[in-house]
């Protein structure tokens, strides 16, 4: 990429596109938690240890998770391609 | 894309760590409303019970229990997205 005849990204821009990275892995990791947090944990609350029971559902509510991402992202991609690419605009 | 100067490097740390102290005042207020909203029912008192004492001390014990197992999973997963989705 020799970038000729285009902008190299300002400062800015580049500080930005981190960040911003960072916040979507952010935003993920939140909204995993607490979704995860909701199905597996025993809301009485009658322990303060994990039980090995909610231990393993966490560690499978977490793989689910990501391959639910993975799956909705491709066919979403899959969906919108197959409608014109118009759809969400993306 | 390119790497970053100095200057744009110590920028953008000042900007994560603010980002940071503003994830842990969310993290903080997440746990309050949730342990609150599981633990206390109790309206006939001002003061906690010991009950809902308890409840919380132990809500708050195995919400950071939680937030530390699913940190590492999330770790491992998102690691292991980014390279597929590098390798595709």
């Amino acid at each position: 990429m020799f970038g000729l005849g285009r902008p190299q990204p300002t400062s800015a821009e580049k500080i930005a596109a981190v960040e911003n990275e960072l916040k979507v892995v952010a935003e993920m990791h939140s909204r995993m938690v607490k979704i995860c947090t909701l199905k597996c944990i025993d809301k009485t609350y009658r322990e303060g240890d994990l039980s090995k029971g909610e231990s393993v559902c966490l560690d499978r509510c977490a793989a689910k998770f990501f391959e639910t991402h993975q799956k909705i992202s491709d066919q979403l991609q899959k969906e919108t391609q197959a409608r014109g690419g118009g759809g969400f605009g993306m | 894309m390119d790497g970053l100067t100095a200057a744009e490097s110590r920028e953008l740390d000042q900007r994560l760590q603010k980002r940071q102290v503003k994830e842990f005042m969310s993290v903080f207020g997440n746990l309050v409303d949730n342990c609150f909203t599981a633990c206390v029912d109790d309206f006939t008192s001002k003061a906690l019970s010991g009950r809902e004492s308890g409840c919380i001390s132990r809500c708050v014990l195995k919400s950071m229990s939680t937030q530390t197992r699913l940190g590492e999973r999330f770790g491992e997963l998102n690691a292991a997205m980014t390279a597929e989705m590098q390798r595709r």
